[in-house]
């Protein structure tokens, strides 16, 4: 089994969900800014780059979830995969982003939050173990993130950032392919991108508001 | 639709929202400035490390204050942030060469951290 054929046969799904995720993100994105963020004092240099790369993280980490909602039935082994894997970067990421705006705490429990709901979410198609696997890989995703970022604030921080996205982005899309590996085959469930339309609508309304209007640490003050 | 036309439409996305934001990503606030905290003769600050978190400074009210740090600040603790009238001020003072400038500040005291908010110390202005 080849890279071609995950090419030929999965990768159209996933730049369809990619796509429609950063759609209705960058749309949620653009309202928001036309009708309220515009009249923030510096919005763009202050939270646009974080915001931007959040949208971006979103619209990778979508696409494997909805991969694995599609099969929703793995070995032990390859859930445990799935739910650490998921739930670790939908922990990093957006703990990262939202921690280089509003600090530690902030970012560590929106991380937490997010890694350990998604973790579990995708997690469970394989029972308990994945479960807990996503639920543990959430918890320290979320934190991790935004240690990282607090501890890069005076150095790069904006640098390690994209390195970062695209580690993980590399990381997701090897998540991709093993699950097109496993599952070949194996008949899809029909899905509709309603999911991962609601999934980015919410994460990149939540992201935004707690940016640019959520509580902050000491430093942030 | 071909794959080739997705990644053509996404990268359009990317590219639009992107340019927009790094466009615009330069600051327009000029109010933490060198060239306006300068004003006035300054005075000089030197940080120092107090088991995991700094020694308590003191400053005079009215003078920009020039802060640096001696050789026993240590680890995370050489990268200081200060926040005062609502601004943020943060260097990392690699070396005891470096220094972070402050404005004049009103009396009272203020707070300051390590970037990880891990250490703390606080600025007594008189």
């Amino acid at each position: 089994m080849s890279l071609k054929e995950f090419k030929d046969n999965n990768l159209n799904g996933l730049l369809k969900t990619v796509f429609v995720s950063l759609f209705t993100s960058f749309i949620v994105f653009g309202i928001v800014y036309l009708l309220k963020l515009r009249f923030i004092d510096n919005f763009i240099p202050k939270y646009g780059f974080f915001i931007f790369f959040s949208i971006l993280s979103y619209s990778v980490i979508i696409p494997a979830i909805k991969q694995v909602r599609v099969h929703n039935d793995f070995p032990c082994m390859g859930g445990m995969m799935i739910g650490m894997t998921i739930g670790m970067i939908s922990g990093f990421l957006p703990g990262f982003f939202i921690a280089s705006t509003n600090g530690m705490f902030y970012g560590s429990v929106f991380g937490m939050i997010v890694g350990m709901g998604l973790g579990v979410l995708s997690g469970k198609c394989c029972g308990i173990m994945g479960i807990m696997e996503g639920m543990m890989a959430g918890f320290m995703g979320g934190l991790m993130g935004a240690m990282t970022s607090i501890m890069m604030f005076n150095d790069n921080l904006k640098a390690i950032g994209i390195i970062v996205f695209v580690i993980s982005s590399v990381i997701l899309t090897g998540l991709n392919f093993m699950i097109y590996r496993e599952t070949k085959g194996v008949d899809k469930k029909p899905t509709d991108e309603m999911f991962n339309i609601v999934l980015s609508f919410i994460l990149t309304t939540v992201t935004i508001w707690l940016a640019v209007f959520g509580p902050r640490s000491g430093i942030f003050g | 639709m071909k794959n080739t036309t997705i990644l053509l439409m996404i990268g359009i996305l990317v590219f639009v929202v992107g340019g927009f934001v790094f466009i615009n990503s330069e600051s327009t606030d000029t109010s933490g400035t060198d060239a306006q905290i300068m004003q006035g003769e300054t005075q000089r600050v030197v940080l120092s490390q107090d088991g995991l978190n700094y020694k308590d400074i003191v400053a005079e009210a009215g003078r920009p204050i020039v802060i640096s740090a001696d050789s026993s600040v240590a680890g995370c603790l050489r990268s200081v942030v200060f926040t005062a009238n609502g601004k943020k001020y943060s260097k990392y003072l690699k070396t005891s060469e470096d220094t972070l400038v402050l404005p004049s500040l009103s009396k009272g005291t203020y707070s300051y951290t390590c970037s990880m908010g891990m250490g703390y110390g606080k600025l007594v202005v008189n």
